[in-house]
C-alpha cells in the first residue's frame, strides 16, 4: 500500500504540471489582458473619447508611451516567449511567491490568505452537515425502500436538487432573512463581532451561516442521498448479506455489520470531488450572502483579468483537489481491503 | 411411509414472485420428505426453481417480491414457514445450514475470514470465550481441510482461491453441527479437481456429524455420486422423485429420461451427437394447460393438454412418484 501512495504522491507533479501549464497558456492566448485593462481604465479615467475596439487600436491610442508599455509588459512577464515566462513563474511557485494582484498590487498569497478562512469554513460545514445528513438518509431510505417515508423524502429532496444553489439562496434569503427576519440579510459576522464572548461568536458566525449553507448543501444533496441509498441497496441484496442472514444473523445486524462497511465505499471515493467543490465555493452564493470567498475572488480576478490571483487561486485549488483525492483513496483504502493489498 | 424417520417435511409449497406488472408463480405445489441421515438431491434445467426451493425453506428469498404464499415446511413439528423472526434466527445457520452458489461472492470483501467465522459462534454460542472461540475456528478449518488455518483467519477472502472459500463456506455451514445442510450448486464455480474435493469432504462430514443433505445441482454425474434419492424438477413442479438407482435404472418421466440421456457416457461412439431435449422451459408468467413439459415431449398426445398431472405415488414402490399421464404405457 505503500508504494501505491508514493505512486499517488509522484502523480501530483505531472498532474500539476498540465493543469497551470494549460491555464498560463489559456491566459496569454485570450485578448484583453491585465495590460490591455489597465490602458482601457487609464483612458477611461483621463476621458480619452476613443472608443477600445482592438488591442491595436488601443494601444496607439493610449496615453501610455511605448517605453512605459514596454516596462509594464516586462513587469508582468508578458515580454518573454509562453514557456520561458511560465518557467519563471513556475520558479516563483516553488520559493511560495505566488506574485502580485495587477488590481491592487497586493501579494496574491494576501488575497487568498485573507479568504481561506471563510472559504474553508464554509467549505467543511457544508461537507459535514451533507454528510452527516445524506447518510442516515440515504440508509433510511434504502431499509425503507418504496414506503411513505422514502417517497416522500423523494420528493423533498428532488425539488432541492432541481432548484439551483443560488435560487434556493434567494428564496431562504427572501423568506428568512427578508420577511421573517430570523436570520441575517448577509455578511460572516455582525459589526459587534470583536465585542461579543467566545460563546457568543460562534454563535453568531452560526446565526450568519444557517442560510448560504441551505444554498450550498441544496445541490450536492440529492445526489449523496441517492448514491448512500443504492449503494446500500445493492449491498443488501448482495450474496454475503444472505450468507449472513443464513448463519442466523438478525437482519439489523447484518445491515450494519455487513452491508453498510460495503456500502460507504463510493461514498469515501466521492469524498475527494466534495472538498474540492464545496472549497472551491460559488460565486452566485457567495455575491447573494455578500460572503468573501474564493467563488467570488475568483470570479472578479477573471472579469478583471487579474491573472495572477487567477493563477493563484488554481495553484491552490489544484493542490486543494489533489490533497482531497489522496484522502479519499486513503479512505478507500481503509474500507476496502482489496484496495490496501493492491488487488 | 414411515413418517417418524422424516426431518423435513414440504407441503405444497407454492411461491411466487412480484415483478412489474404480476406476479409469476417460481414453486408450483412442491411436496417432499428429507430423512435423517440422507442425501436427496433436486436436479433440473436452470430457472426451474432450484434455489428459490432452498430459500423458501431458509425464508431468504428476496423481499419484498418473493413471498411463499402456500404450503408447510414441518421441521420438529413446527412450521418454519410461521415461526417468528426470533425463532428462525436460532435455527439458521445452527440447525439448518446453508452454502450458496456462488463462493466468489458469498463472503464479504471487507471483513476476514477470522471474523466471518467467528461470527457463528458468537451468535449461537454468545457464552464462548474470544480464545475457545478461536480454537474452534481453527479446529474447523482443519477439518474441511485448510492448511495452515491460523493464517488464513487473518486473510480476506480475495486472498483465498474459489475452492479455498467454499471450503471456509463449508466451514461455516458445518461449524454448529446442523441437522440439515442445503447446498445449492457448491461445486457448480469450481474445476473438476477441486469439485471432487469438496464433494469428498461433505461426504465424510456429513458421516461424521450424521446429518442430513439437500444437494441442489444440475449435474446428474453429481446426484449419482452424492445422493441417496432423487428430486427432478422442471418449471417450478417436481416431475418425479426416486431413488437414485431407480432413477438411473428405470426413469418414467419422459423429462427424467431426456435428462439422463443427455449425459455423455464412454460407451457412446465419439463424436456422435448428443442427445439434448428440444425447446425451452415454458415461460413461468403464462404457463400451457395441461402438462408443463408436453410441447418438449416427444410422447404428447391429446389427454396432456387436458390434465395437469400432479405427483402420483407409485404403487409400493417406496418414495417415488411421477407426474405423468402416461408413464406406465410409455414405462412398459
Ligand atoms: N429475485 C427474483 N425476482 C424475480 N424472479 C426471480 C428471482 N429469483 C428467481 N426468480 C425466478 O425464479 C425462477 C427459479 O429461479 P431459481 O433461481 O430457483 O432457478 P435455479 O433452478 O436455481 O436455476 P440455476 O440452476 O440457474 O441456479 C426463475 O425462473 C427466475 O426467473
Ligand atoms: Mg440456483
Amino acid at each position: 500500500m505503500t508504494a501505491y501512495f508514493i505512486r499517488r504522491f509522484l502523480l501530483i507533479i505531472p498532474t500539476f504540471l498540465g493543469i497551470t501549464i494549460l491555464v498560463f497558456t489559456v491566459t496569454r492566448m485570450v485578448p484583453g489582458g491585465p495590460i490591455e485593462r489597465m490602458l482601457t481604465e487609464a483612458q477611461l479615467a483621463s476621458g480619452d473619447q476613443v472608443s477600445f475596439q482592438s488591442n491595436n487600436q488601443g494601444i496607439a491610442g493610449s496615453t501610455l508611451s511605448e517605453s512605459q508599455l514596454n516596462q509594464l509588459k516586462e513587469y508582468y512577464g508578458f515580454d518573454k516567449p509562453i514557456l520561458e515566462s511560465y518557467g519563471i513563474w513556475l520558479k516563483n511557485i516553488l520559493l511560495l511567491d505566488l506574485g502580485y494582484s495587477t488590481r491592487y498590487g497586493e501579494p496574491v498569497w494576501e488575497s487568498i490568505k485573507q479568504r481561506l478562512p471563510i472559504s474553508i469554513y464554509y467549505g467543511v460545514m457544508t461537507m459535514l452537515l451533507t454528510y452527516m445528513v445524506c447518510i442516515p438518509l440515504g440508509i433510511l431510505k434504502a431499509i425503507k425502500h418504496k414506503t411513505h417515508i422514502d417517497n416522500i423524502s423523494s420528493i423533498l429532496v428532488f425539488i432541492g436538487y432541481a432548484i439551483p444553489g443560488y435560487v434556493m439562496g434567494i428564496i431562504v434569503i427572501t423568506i428568512f432573512a427578508f420577511y421573517l427576519e430570523w436570520f441575517p440579510l448577509s455578511g460572516f459576522t455582525s459589526n459587534n463581532f470583536d465585542e461579543l464572548s467566545f460563546i457568543g461568536k460562534v454563535k453568531d458566525i452560526l446565526w450568519h451561516s444557517v442560510l448560504p449553507l441551505i444554498a450550498y448543501m441544496s445541490g450536492a444533496f440529492a445526489v449523496m442521498t441517492f448514491l448512500m441509498k443504492n449503494s446500500l441497496m445493492d449491498n443488501l441484496a448482495a450474496d454475503y448479506v444472505r450468507t449472513a442472514m443464513a448463519k442466523g444473523m438478525e437482519f439489523k445486524t447484518a445491515v450494519v455489520k455487513h452491508a453498510f462497511r460495503n456500502s460507504i465505499i463510493p461514498i469515501a471515493t466521492n469524498f475527494g470531488e466534495n472538498i474540492t467543490l464545496f472549497l472551491a465555493g460559488s460565486f452566485l452564493i457567495e455575491k447573494i450572502f455578500n460572503i468573501d470567498g474564493f467563488g467570488l475572488l475568483g470570479y472578479e480576478s477573471l472579469v478583471e483579468r487579474d491573472y495572477p490571483v487567477v493563477m493563484g487561486i488554481l495553484v491552490i485549488g489544484s493542490l486543494l483537489s489533489l490533497i482531497g483525492n489522496i484522502l479519499s483513496d486513503i479512505c478507500v483504502a481503509l474500507v476496502d481491503p482489496r484496495v490496501r493489498f493492491g488487488a | 411411509m414411515a413418517s417418524k424417520d422424516v426431518l423435513l417435511k414440504v407441503d405444497n409449497l407454492t411461491t411466487t414472485f412480484q415483478t412489474d406488472e404480476d406476479s409469476i408463480t417460481v414453486l408450483d405445489d412442491v411436496t417432499f420428505d428429507l430423512h435423517h441421515g440422507e442425501s436427496l438431491g433436486i436436479v433440473g434445467e436452470s430457472g426451474c426453481g432450484k434455489s428459490v426451493t432452498a430459500l423458501s425453506i431458509m425464508r431468504l428469498l428476496p423481499k419484498p417480491a418473493g413471498q411463499v404464499v402456500k404450503g408447510t415446511v414441518t421441521y420438529n413439528d413446527e412450521n418454519l414457514l410461521s415461526l417468528s423472526r426470533e425463532k428462525m434466527y436460532t435455527i439458521r445457520g445452527k440447525k439448518i445450514a446453508m452454502i450458496f452458489q456462488e463462493p466468489m461472492t458469498a463472503l464479504n470483501p471487507v471483513h476476514r475470514i477470522g471474523k466471518q467465522l467467528g461470527e457463528i459462534y458468537q451468535i449461537h454460542f454468545p457464552e464462548m470465550s474470544e480464545a475457545e472461540s478461536h480454537a474452534a475456528q481453527i479446529d474447523i478449518l482443519e477439518k474441511v481441510g485448510i492448511p495452515s488455518p491460523e493464517k488464513r483467519l487473518r486473510e480476506y477472502p480475495h486472498q483465498l482461491s474459489g475452492g479455498m472459500r467454499q471450503r471456509v463456506m463449508i466451514a461455516m455451514a458445518l461449524s454448529c453441527k446442523p441437522d440439515i445442510l442445503i447446498a445449492d450448486e457448491p461445486t457448480t464455480a469450481l474445476d473438476v479437481t477441486t469439485q471432487n474435493q469438496i464433494l469428498n469432504l461433505m461426504r465424510e462430514l456429513q458421516q461424521e456429524i450424521n446429518m442430513s443433505i439437500i444437494f441442489i445441482t444440475h449435474d446428474l454425474g453429481v446426484i449419482a455420486e452424492m445422493c441417496d434419492r432423487v428430486i427432478v424438477m422442471y418449471a417450478g413442479r417436481i416431475v418425479e422423485q426416486a431413488p437414485v438407482k431407480d432413477l438411473f435404472s428405470t426413469p418414467h418421466h419422459p423429462y427424467t429420461k431426456g435428462l439422463l440421456e443427455s449425459i455423455p457416457r464412454l460407451e457412446t461412439p465419439p463424436k456422435s451427437r448428443l442427445e439434448i431435449i428440444e425447446g425451452l422451459v415454458p415461460n413461468l408468467k403464462n404457463i400451457p394447460e395441461g402438462c408443463r413439459f408436453r410441447s418438449r415431449c416427444d410422447f404428447e398426445v391429446e389427454d396432456c393438454s387436458k390434465t395437469d398431472p400432479k405427483g402420483e405415488p407409485i404403487g409400493d414402490e417406496s418414495h417415488r412418484t411421477v407426474a405423468c399421464i402416461r408413464w406406465q404405457e410409455l414405462s412398459s
